[in-house]
């Protein structure tokens, strides 16, 4: 019973953190119709960020505040030089570029972080466990991992709901020509969108260093993750990728008690089977 | 209503295109078009369909570009520049299909892209739109797709208000509204001529458009075969039947 | 249409094949080795190529298919002893081609964006069973202790162990697969194939099903995948389940841009380049210390090739033969001796199409006799694209029937339609735009017998060519056959989308807007032929160049809101009060000339 509950707890903290950073891969490609492979170099830039800045400013949650404005203008200027020459073309160049930047993003960490394994310490004052059961407790920085996620699933919602820049997106997503029409340059909202998504990937990457290992190889591991989340969830909708991010955590943590050789085996399988029977996703327009 | 107008004295006009030609890829849509309007005047696109009226609207728009010729708005060259700087200079469209934001709601709608313009003229806020059109002000909470046909048509026109613009183009102004709606927005275009903004207006019903511009211009087959007064066209009804009847 | 390559690659070809056999006489076994796998490698990019390029099926994951290969060859491996490679390597073609139909059975039921993921899921699914288990050694791979050698009748012919023999075992296999994949693409086959990457819409409204099509030039690029694996296992005699990754599958279709997709060739380019390049930035020797970190450089000359090259190597060598657009010269089409067929006689009873609430064609009934043409006007918004589209397949319909000489067509899919004789034209020009004129007349001619497994034109050849003549002949382009669609005017277009519907064989003619665009002469020419037709089709058209159709038309039908106003003569309809309301509003009042 117990390890129901502990696997239900992972389950859903890592797919609060996979919806953090697959958030931002659905917004890219639902507004701007780009195929990012680069996506999960962002989650990886993030982790490095941390290890940085946290070394720097001793706390990993400062690390996050400052890190995230650092990633938005990273985004921008990646935009600015790469991705907005993306638009009018077709998948398979959309997947060559990025995939260019993924071999660039992945050797520019190498040189500046290097290959060895990092860690990010947890800060002091969320170390220890939470008492659940008689036998059980739950480590209290991961209690803390998935309130931030949900703060910040809330607030982009809000941001989406309330805010102009929100409408802006919502018009876009739904008449891009429109919104042109009406006199908004889509090229900077397109500018928004990428920095923001590039931020988010980073904001689930420096969460996330305290309860992983930083290595070179995380980046593409949440890629892969993301993308599934993406077309299970169906593209361009965010409510999609939270219930799909929902779903493959818990997949993934039972999958890894229960059947551990085949847990990866069956988020796969579960993504084929996704399309097969709703070739749109979850919740995408087909 | 129908005073006789010089098609040729174009100067101190506020949009004027030049031997426009635009294509389709291959299909030559629009064949060597010049026309223009006036501040303040309302002018009609007639036509069949196919004819290349709402190319016409969309190339003034700037989601064509046009291929020879130019376009001028109040003395600025135009020609192939993107939409949403053609919107800032004063220009506004409302589609036929209207292009009403289904995730939106009706007042986000038209809040979207309000701006002011010193003009002089007494600004479009939400509350004159309101005031013009009711049946939105009920509705203001109420996502963009949950509106009927002419709810959504008056939409689009309040939205291109918001925007404060010197010059509207509407396509296909009451195609398909039930005869009470149609009425309304022959109102409301009445009243936007008399605010003193220009429009393009293309519909199909002559006796209201007789009854609101001052010019009419009839589009065949991608050219323009007439422009002139109310008088002028009413005076030729073998034009009208050729052209325009069946 | 996959042209055969120019001259000058030709030569660049041949000199690369030669280069090939010198080469193992003039280097070591490290050189050996290396063209050896480029040449592996190259195998496996030409099929993905026959994917990608030939049918546009963008896969990522055609890594899964020489995984497989490869771990055949392991599996069918003894442990001290060498695996007879007349065995191991079929057998490795037709797992990997079995393999291949049932992923591809279920991934080509996906398009675009979510067939790249599907393939890519499948790949990870291979991949993570080899490496989260202890399957074939797992995630640290696995031997094969004996290279596999050819064996006749225990007599071993070849042993592949030996570096050189290998090499041109796989030489000869490279030149013999790329000949294949050409002749795969120029035959009847290849042609749909390309017909669905430009646009399967249209193949599938001329008759084809493209669904099972696209399965097998998956399950053939598949089956040459795993040839490709089992070939680089035996390189090195190690398989690991990095073999199914989708960095493979990443990679290789890196190749397959760089080099230039599409022409079978290019890949093989892409796969030197590629290789050359990573040898290049990994030597230190001639980069200094940046050789560390090579793949910053492939990863900024990637970036650099896509922006600057879209077309790859291919792009560049191929000089493009500027055509420009010549203006038609003959305005009359000869007059065309033949039999006065049959058109097809069309009824269609209480035809209603609703989506949700909204009701786009309501209760319509005609009958449009054969041999006549039919006018079809209306406002817009009338529902007249929308009831073309019952008719020809492309939506089903709510209730109703239609039937084409007694037979009951409603809700049948567009390709059995179309092998019915209804054939459909576009508002928008809908033609195969890289193709010449004679080869969208052949797709189209090719469809009355659409079997997928048909290789070679046979005994039909006669036959299409007889139908693609007349068709060009009627419509007037027999001196455009060889020019490409895309260099035709705009009103020779249109004029091709008929003849493709004369050359399919269709006796009763769907045409939506077929005057669209065009000009005074132009609009003339085409309805004389349209006139013409009608001696032996059926001619049903919509339009709104009211002259045109008014002169051409036996009937007219007026469409309204989805109901059918009125039916009659031209004259009749010009007169009927009804009509002259719906047009011009309460101004119909006034008296016309």
């Amino acid at each position: 019973m117990e390890l129901v509950l502990i696997q239900v707890l992972n389950g859903l903290q890592y797919g609060l953190l996979i919806f953090l950073a697959a958030s931002g891969l659905t917004l890219v490609f639902g507004i701007l119709g780009i195929i990012n492979l680069s996506h999960g170099s962002f989650y990886m830039l993030g982790a490095y960020l941390a290890v940085t800045l946290t070394s720097y400013l001793g706390d990993v949650f400062l690390a996050l505040i400052v890190g995230i404005p650092i990633a938005f203008l990273f985004g921008a200027v990646i935009e600015w030089l790469f991705i907005r020459h993306l638009y009018d073309r077709d998948h398979l160049q959309q997947v060559l570029l990025t995939f260019g930047l993924i071999l660039i993003f992945n050797e520019l960490q190498r040189i500046l972080w290097g290959t060895r394994p990092l860690g990010v310490a947890t800060p002091s004052y969320l170390e220890g466990s939470i008492r659940l059961t008689e036998v059980l407790s739950y480590p209290v920085y991961r209690v803390a991992v998935a309130a931030i996620c949900v703060l910040l699933a809330v607030a982009m919602m809000l941001v989406i709901q309330r805010t102009r820049i929100g409408q802006m997106i919502r018009a876009g997503e739904s008449n891009r020509e429109m919104v042109e029409v009406l006199g908004i340059d889509s090229r900077l909202l397109f500018r928004f969108v990428f920095a923001a998504g590039v931020a988010l990937a980073a904001a689930a990457g420096i969460i996330a260093a305290p309860v992983e290992t930083v290595y070179p190889g995380i980046g593409e591991r949440v890629l892969i993750i993301s993308f599934v989340v993406v077309v299970i969830g169906g593209i361009g909708s965010i409510k999609g990728a939270f219930i799909g991010a929902l779903l493959i955590g818990l997949a993934d943590a039972f999958g890894k008690v229960f059947l551990p050789q085949f847990a990866s085996f069956a988020v796969y399988a579960l993504m084929a089977a996704t399309l097969i029977l709703r070739p749109g996703g979850l919740f995408g327009r087909v | 209503m129908s005073s006789v107008d010089h098609p040729q004295s174009a100067e101190r006009s506020l949009i004027e295109a030049k031997g426009v030609n635009a294509y389709y890829g291959q299909s030559h849509i629009l064949r060597n078009v010049s026309l223009h309007v006036r501040p303040n005047e309302t002018v009609t696109l007639l036509g069949r369909n196919g004819m290349g009226k709402t190319t016409l609207l969309r190339m003034l728009m700037g989601l064509l570009r046009p291929r020879s010729g130019s376009v001028h708005l109040a003395g600025r060259d135009i020609t192939g520049a993107r939409p949403a700087v053609i919107a800032r200079s004063g220009l506004a469209f409302v589609p036929e299909d209207r292009g009403v934001f289904p995730n939106l709601t009706v007042e986000e709608n038209l809040t979207f892209a309000a701006r002011t313009r010193a003009s002089g003229r007494r600004p479009w806020t939400l509350a004159r739109v309101y005031e013009l059109f009711p049946r939105l002000a009920e509705r203001r909470s109420h996502w963009g797709n949950q509106l009927s046909g002419g709810e959504q048509k008056m939409l689009a026109i309040g939205r291109a208000l918001m925007t404060n613009p010197e010059l509207i183009l509407l396509d296909e102004a009451t195609e398909g509204l039930a005869p009470k709606i149609r009425d309304e927005i022959w109102r409301v275009l009445r009243l936007i001529s008399d605010a003193g903004i220009a429009s393009i207006v293309v519909d199909k019903n002559l006796d209201d458009l007789f009854g609101l511009a001052h010019r009419h211009l009839i589009l065949v087959k991608g050219e323009i075969v007439f422009d002139g007064s109310t008088a002028a066209l009413r005076a030729d009804q073998e034009l009208i039947h050729r052209h325009l009847g069946v | 249409m996959l042209k055969l390559p120019s001259r000058s690659v030709v030569i660049l070809l041949a000199a690369l094949c030669a280069a090939a056999l010198i080469v193992p006489y003039v280097t070591g076994p490290y050189a050996i080795k290396f063209v050896t796998r480029i040449m592996v490698i190259a195998i496996f990019v030409i099929s993905l190529d026959f994917l990608i390029g030939i049918t546009g099926l963008v896969s990522f994951g055609h890594a899964t298919f020489f995984g497989i290969g490869a771990y055949v060859l392991y599996f069918v491996s003894p442990e001290a002893d060498a695996a007879n490679a007349l065995i191991a390597f079929p057998l490795a073609m037709i797992v990997a081609g079995l393999c291949a139909c049932i992923i591809g059975a279920v991934s080509v039921l996906t398009r675009g964006f979510y067939f790249i993921m599907v393939t890519l899921a499948f790949g990870q699914m291979f991949y993570s069973l080899f490496h989260d288990t202890r399957f074939a050694g797992g995630s640290d791979g696995a031997y094969i202790n004996v290279k596999p050698a050819v064996t006749l009748a225990g007599a071993s012919l070849l042993d592949l162990g030996g570096r050189l023999t290998f090499y041109h075992v796989c030489l000869v296999l490279l030149v013999g697969c790329y000949l294949m994949f050409l002749a795969l693409a120029r035959c009847p086959l290849g042609r749909v194939l390309q017909g669905i990457r430009h646009n399967e819409q249209r193949v599938a409204a001329l008759g084809y099903n493209a669904y099972v099509f696209k399965l097998v030039a998956f399950a053939i690029a598949g089956s040459i995948a795993g040839l490709a694996g089992v070939l680089y296992a035996t390189i090195d005699g190690y398989v690991t389940p990095d073999l199914f990754g989708w960095r493979e599958s990443g990679v290789a279709i890196m190749m397959v841009v760089l080099g230039g997709t599409g022409t079978l060739y290019g890949p093989v380019l892409g796969a030197i380049l590629y290789a050359l390049i990573e040898e290049v930035l990994k030597t230190s020797s001639l980069v200094g210390p940046l050789a560390e970190h090579w793949s910053l450089g492939l990863g900024l000359f990637l970036i650099a090739a896509v922006l600057s090259a879209p077309r790859g190597i291919a792009g560049l060598l191929e000089r493009r033969a500027a055509t420009a657009a010549k203006q038609s010269t003959t305005a009359v089409p000869p007059s065309i001796k033949r039999v006065a067929a049959r058109g097809k006689e069309l009824e269609v009873q209480d035809l209603r199409k609703s989506f949700g609430g909204l009701v786009a064609v309501d209760n319509v009934t005609l009958r449009l006799a054969p041999n006549q043409v039919h006018g079809i006007i209306g406002p817009n918004g009338a529902g007249k694209t929308t009831f073309i589209n019952l008719l020809s397949g492309a939506l089903r319909p709510t209730a109703g029937q239609v039937r084409l000489d007694g037979e009951e067509i409603a809700g049948s899919p567009p390709h059995a339609i179309a092998r019915r004789g209804l054939g459909r034209s576009y508002q928008r020009t809908n033609i195969f735009l890289p193709f010449t004129v004679r080869e969208n007349c052949l797709l189209a001619a090719q469809a009355r017998r659409p079997s997928p497994f048909r290789l070679t034109a046979g005994k039909h050849w006669a036959e299409n060519n007889a139908d693609i003549a007349y068709a060009l002949a009627a419509t007037g382009l027999s001196a455009r056959a060889e020019d490409r669609a895309a260099h035709l005017s705009h009103g020779e277009q249109r004029q091709l989308e008929i003849a493709m519907l004369l050359a399919s064989g269709a006796r009763l003619l769907l045409l939506d807007e077929p005057l669209g665009g065009m000009g005074p002469e132009e609009t003339a020419r085409v309805t004389a032929l349209l006139r013409e037709l009608a001696a032996d089709h059926t001619v049903v058209l919509i339009e709104h160049d009211m002259d045109a159709i008014f002169a051409t038309s036996d009937t007219l039908t007026v469409l309204v809101g989805g109901r059918v106003l009125a039916q009659g003569t031209p004259d009749q309809i010009r007169r009927d009060a009804a009509v002259r309301q719906a047009y011009l509003g309460r101004f119909a009042d006034q008296e016309p000339i």
